[in-house]
């Protein structure tokens, strides 16, 4: 029973592993919060494998569970820092190329965190992890008619915020603050 | 404004570009945090007897305990308490320690010979299950780049690990704390390490917590002992369920079912609405909350055998 458990943990944990360890470096600002977030969320899913999906759900809820972990790991301040040296190796790998921090970038990047973190989540699991509405709705616990609904907002609010932030869009699909010429 | 690309532009905030992977599940961190995963019972199952090929999504009401101890080395085989070097730490002119431990029992011993090294740190052997009651100090929140290298395998060696620290990275008052437990069966060691700056106190062992099991809020209603029991509604329709819920004041949601293709026995959940599906809706099963609300698993298709049951209730449930 244990070794079946096991290897069906571990099958999903090869499966998604890259998926999460992208979910967590994506949204937190440094790889150690990204190691706890990995850590945290393969150890939830471990202690709830009975209730693991199989098959591609399986990353869906694993993405729920770390969406959940992520929210909860930013509330706590005080909470006791456990550090694994490889894994926190490994993520910084991934902070390693560092971003192109043009001054577009930069806007988009200001307008997008005025937006609350529910609609940051769901245009992030769009634009980053590529999840359709179905696949999202399944990760957050959500019908698809919320989510089509949370989604158009979300972009709604988005759009404004870009707006707001003078940011264009331009025909080859660049982004430039108003104020630089292309 | 209205060609904004809302999509685009979060893409090009991505810190791992979109779509991409990234960690490997085969590298060393991710090997580490798997057997440390693992290493711990997961929790009793919830549903049980029958219930195994019922795979939920079972959504977000995560519990979850603090990431549980932390950190190893590579597997570590022991060969008795305190063996003659059980351990070797050097240290270079430019302050870089190298660690080398073969056994961990002998924890003071590696302490003192640290400190000697002017390496603060303390080190705790623990038996299994143990952990140190917590927190014995504050945790250093931001750690130096490189101050300490990933443990590896001692060159030319299968047992044991080492490890380097730069001394000279180390602020005043920083302390290394390692906490060092044998798996069970004697087969391996793990170890934590934390960066403490001020007092560390001692550590006092306690049993390490017990996960949290996940109670779900619905369960299963039609068995003994819950409000349903004696009542089925399995294989029947909403029609033919409904009138009875309703003469006994029972208020009914009703869980969407995705059955995968094929109906292999288990389902996701689409949505759980308050809104009545159609009389000719097919039930599986009725679950119930602490506040009596029922819950009637549905689907609008009608199958040939039970999703919730890969078959019929009776194979897995007898009264």
């Amino acid at each position: 029973m244990n070794d079946e458990r096991l290897a069906r943990f571990e099958a999903v944990y090869n499966q998604a592993y890259g998926r999460i360890t992208a979910y967590a470096a994506r949204r937190c600002d440094s790889p150690q919060d990204a190691a706890d977030v990995v850590a945290e969320t393969f150890a939830v899913a471990w202690r709830r494998v009975d209730e693991l999906p199989a098959g591609a759900e399986a990353t869906l809820w694993l993405y729920g569970v770390a969406r959940k972990v992520l929210a909860n790991h930013h509330r706590g301040d005080n909470r006791r820092r456990a550090r694994m040296v490889e894994l926190d190796a490994e993520l910084a790998d991934l902070y390693g190329d560092s971003l192109d921090s043009g001054i577009e970038r930069a806007a988009i990047g200001q307008a997008f965190r005025t937006l609350s973190d529910d609609d940051r989540e769901l245009l992030s699991l769009v634009a980053w992890e590529g999840l359709d509405r179905e696949e999202i709705a399944t990760a957050l616990g959500l019908s698809r008619n919320a989510v089509r609904i949370r989604l158009h907002r979300a972009r709604k609010r988005f759009s404004r915020a870009l707006a707001e932030a003078d940011v264009h869009f331009t025909s080859d699909s660049r982004f430039v603050p108003a104020e630089r010429p292309l | 404004m209205k060609n904004i690309d809302e999509i685009d532009a979060v893409k090009s905030l991505a810190r791992v570009a979109p779509g991409a992977q990234g960690g490997d599940p085969t590298g060393a961190g991710a090997r580490a945090l798997l057997a440390v995963i693992t290493s711990e019972e997961p929790a009793a199952p919830v549903r049980t007897r029958g219930y195994a090929a019922r795979r939920r999504a079972l959504g977000l009401a995560a519990s979850f305990a603090l990431a549980a101890g932390v950190v190893v080395g590579p597997s570590l085989l022991e060969d008795g308490p305190g063996v003659p070097g059980s351990y070797a730490v050097t240290r270079t002119a430019d302050g870089m320690v190298t660690i080398q431990v073969r056994d961990f029992h002998d924890a003071l011993g590696l302490e003192k010979r640290l400190k000697e090294l002017n390496v603060p740190a303390i080190v705790d052997h623990l038996p299994y299950g143990q952990v140190c009651r917590g927190p014995r100090g504050k945790h250093v929140e931001d750690i130096p780049q490189g101050l300490y290298s990933l443990p590896e395998n001692i060159p030319g060696e299968k047992e044991g690990w080492q490890m380097q620290i730069n001394t000279r990275l180390f602020r005043p008052g920083q302390t290394f704390v390692w906490t060092i437990s044998s798996t069970p069966g004697g087969h391996g060691s793990s170890t934590s390490t934390y960066l403490m700056e001020g007092p560390v106190a001692p550590c006092e062992p306690v049993p390490a917590p017990k996960p949290k099991v996940y109670t779900p809020e619905f369960r299963t209603a039609t068995v003994e002992g819950r409000s349903l029991e004696g009542m089925r509604v399995d294989e029947k329709t909403v029609g033919e369920v409904l009138p009875e819920l309703r003469r006994r004041g029972k208020k009914v949601v009703f869980l969407i079912m995705a059955i995968p293709p094929g109906n292999p026995g288990g389902f996701g959940e689409e949505r759980t609405q308050e809104e009545p599906v159609g009389d000719d809706w097919s039930v599986w099963e009725a679950e119930e909350n602490a506040k009596g609300v029922i819950r009637l698993l549905v689907t609008e298709e009608r199958y040939d055998r039970n999703p919730v049951y890969g078959g019929p209730r009776d194979a897995v449930i007898s009264e």
